[in-house]
C-alpha cells in the first residue's frame, strides 16, 4: 500500500517545474555526447567537456535539492544493484579473467555501500587491501588459465542443482526471517488508520474509523515493542497512546481534542517506524576522551560536539532517528581499536606473520623442484 | 516508492551477497574462482556488520570488520600459495582433479558428458601473392 508522503519525509514534487529541471542536464548530456564522439570534422573537445560538467553538476544539484535521503536512497540502490548483479556474473560467467573483473566490480560497490554507513576507513581500506589481491589473482589467472580449448575446471560445475539448491534456500530463509523481523506493513496500515482518522470532521468518523473496541490500541501497542527501539523512545509513543486509550469509549473529548491527541499519536509513531529497527544504543563506552564521565549514556554523534558549546547530551538525528555519525569517527576508531581491542589487534598482526609464513613455506619451492 | 534504505535493506544486499558466493564456492570447479566467491561472502559479512554499526551508533561492527579484512587478507594469501602448489601437481585449476582425497565410502564423481567442441575461430585471411617479385640488383657496398 502507499504511504502517505509524511511518512517518508520527502516532499512531493511539482510535475511540470521539476520536469523541465530535470530535462536542463539530459540535453547537456546530449549536447556533450554528440560533441565528443568521434569524427574526422567538426569536434568541440572543449565545449563538448565543459557541457559534461555542466550536466554532471546541474543533475548532482537535482538530486541533492529534494534533501539528503533521496542522495542516499538512490546511490544505495544503484550500489547494491551493481553489487549483486556482479556477484552473479562472477559465479556464472565461464572465463575466469571476466569472474575476477566482476569482482573486483563488487568490492568497489560494497566500499561504496561502506562509505554510505559513514564508514570512510574501512572503504579506504578495503579497496587498498583488495586492489593488491585483485591485481594478484589476475596474473594467477593469466599465468595458470589454460590458454587454449575448451577446459572442465571452467566448463562444468560440481553439482549445479544442488549447490544452486542449498544457497538459496538459506537465502530465502534469512530474507524470510529479515522480513519477519523488520516489516513495517502493519505498522504503516495502524498509522494509515489513524491518519484517516484525523481527516474524519465528527466525533463518529472519528470513532468508526478506529473501530469502538480496544482492538486498533492493542495492536499500536504490539508494534510499538516490536520495534525494539530504546525504552526511552517508544514511552513518549506509548504516553500519548495510553492518554487517548483513557479518553476513548466512552469518548470525554470533543472532536477538536480527541485530534490533536491522534495526530500526535501519528506523528510519534512515523518517528517510531522510521527508525524501526535501530537496536538500542551502548549505555557505556571505554574509549572516551579523557574528562568524560565514562557512566553517562554517550552516543557516536556527541563526540562531534565535545568541543564545541553545544550540549552533548542531544544527539543529531537524522530522518530515520539515526544519530548523525561524526566526521571524525576514523579517529574513533583507532581509538576503540586501541583501547577496547588491543589484544585482538596484537593477534591479528600474528595470524598476518604466520599467514606470511605459512603462505612461503608452502609455495616457495626452488625453481628446479618445479615439474 | 521512494523510501529510504533502512537497515532491513543493507541486511538484505549482505543476505544476497553471502548466498550468492555459498552457491559459487560449492558449483565451480575453478580454484580461483571458489576463492573469489570465498571473498564474496565475506563481503556480505562485512556489510552486515558495518549495516549494525550504523544503526546501532558505536564502532563495534566496524572494528570487526577490520579483524574479518585482516583474516581475508591472510586467506587471500594462503589461498593463492595452495592454489599454485595444486597447479603445479596437477598442471590443472579443477578442483575435481583432487577427489582422491575423499573418504573412502563416497563414489568418485566421472564426468559423462562431453565437453562442447571449442568454437572454431575463423581462419585469418592470407593473402594470395599477386604479381611477380621483380628481380634485385646485388647489393654491393664500397667500403
Amino acid at each position: 500500500m502507499r504511504l502517505p508522503s509524511i511518512l517518508l519525509q520527502i516532499p512531493a514534487p511539482g510535475p511540470g517545474r521539476s520536469l523541465l529541471l530535470i530535462l536542463v542536464p539530459v540535453a547537456l548530456g546530449l549536447i556533450a555526447v554528440y560533441l565528443l564522439l568521434p569524427r574526422p570534422r567538426g569536434t568541440r573537445p572543449r565545449w563538448g567537456t565543459f557541457s559534461a560538467g555542466m550536466a554532471i553538476l546541474l543533475g548532482g544539484w537535482l538530486l541533492g535539492r529534494s534533501g539528503s535521503g533521496w542522495v542516499e536512497t538512490v546511490l544505495f540502490y544503484a550500489l547494491s544493484a551493481i553489487a549483486i548483479v556482479a556477484g552473479g556474473l562472477l559465479i556464472t560467467l565461464r572465463n575466469p579473467v571476466r569472474a575476477a573483473l566482476s569482482f573486483a566490480l563488487v568490492v568497489l560497490s560494497t566500499c561504496g555501500l561502506f562509505l554510505l554507513q559513514a564508514a570512510p576507513f574501512l572503504m579506504a581500506a578495503t579497496i587498498i587491501i583488495y586492489a593488491g589481491a585483485i591485481v594478484v589473482t589476475f596474473l594467477f589467472v593469466i599465468m595458470l588459465a589454460q590458454q587454449v580449448g575448451t577446459s572442465d575446471a571452467d566448463q562444468r560445475s560440481r553439482e549445479p542443482f544442488l549447490s544452486s539448491l542449498a544457497g538459496f534456500v538459506l537465502l530465502g530463509a534469512m530474507l524470510c526471517m529479515l522480513h519477519l523481523t523488520y516489516s513495517t506493513d502493519r505498522f504503516d496500515a495502524l498509522l494509515a488508520r489513524a491518519k484517516e482518522a484525523v481527516e474524519k470532521p465528527t466525533l463518529e468518523g472519528i470513532t468508526n474509523t478506529l473501530g469502538t473496541g480496544n482492538d486498533f490500541f492493542d495492536a499500536l501497542h504490539r508494534e510499538a515493542q516490536h520495534a525494539h527501539l530504546a525504552p526511552d523512545k517508544t514511552r513518549v509513543f506509548e504516553d500519548s497512546l495510553s492518554a487517548l486509550e483513557e479518553n476513548w469509549n466512552p469518548p470525554s473529548w470533543d472532536a477538536d481534542k480527541m485530534r490533536s491527541a491522534l495526530r500526535k499519536l501519528y506523528e510519534e509513531g512515523v518517528a517510531i517506524r522510521n527508525s524501526y529497527g535501530n537496536l538500542q544504543p551502548p549505555r557505556e563506552s571505554s574509549f572516551l576522551p579523557p574528562g568524560i564521565d565514562k557512566k553517562q549514556s554517550l552516543e557516536l554523534s556527541t563526540y562531534s560536539r565535545l568541543h564545541s558549546n553545544q550540549p552533548s547530551t542531544q544527539p543529531l538525528r537524522d530522518a530515520q532517528g539515526r544519530s548523525v555519525m561524526p566526521a571524525e569517527n576514523v579517529a574513533y576508531l583507532g581509538r576503540t581499536l586501541f583501547s577496547d581491542y588491543l589484544l585482538a589487534v596484537e593477534l591479528g598482526g600474528t595470524l598476518l606473520l604466520v599467514a606470511t609464513v605459512g603462505a612461503i613455506a608452502i609455495a616457495g619451492r626452488r625453481p628446479e623442484g618445479l615439474r | 516508492m521512494n523510501e529510504l534504505p533502512m537497515l532491513h535493506n543493507y541486511l538484505v544486499v549482505g543476505a544476497i551477497l553471502f548466498a550468492l558466493g555459498l552457491v559459487g564456492f560449492l558449483a565451480r570447479r575453478n580454484l580461483i574462482v571458489m576463492f573469489l566467491s570465498a571473498e564474496m561472502m565475506l563481503q556480505g559479512v562485512s556489510l552486515n556488520l558495518v549495516a549494525f554499526a550504523r544503526y546501532r551508533s558505536n564502532l563495534q561492527g566496524q572494528a570487526f570488520t577490520l579483524f574479518i579484512i585482516t583474516v581475508a587478507a591472510c586467506e587471500a594469501g594462503i589461498a593463492l600459495a595452495l592454489i599454485l602448489m595444486l597447479y603445479r601437481r596437477r598442471h590443472s585449476l579443477d578442483v575435481t582433479l583432487w577427489q582422491d582425497l575423499r573418504e573412502p565410502t563416497v563414489e568418485p564423481t566421472f564426468d559423462e558428458e562431453p565437453l562442447p567442441p571449442p568454437p572454431v575461430e575463423e581462419p585469418l585471411p592470407r593473402l594470395t601473392p599477386a604479381g611477380l617479385e621483380p628481380v634485385h640488383g646485388q647489393e654491393t657496398s664500397h667500403v
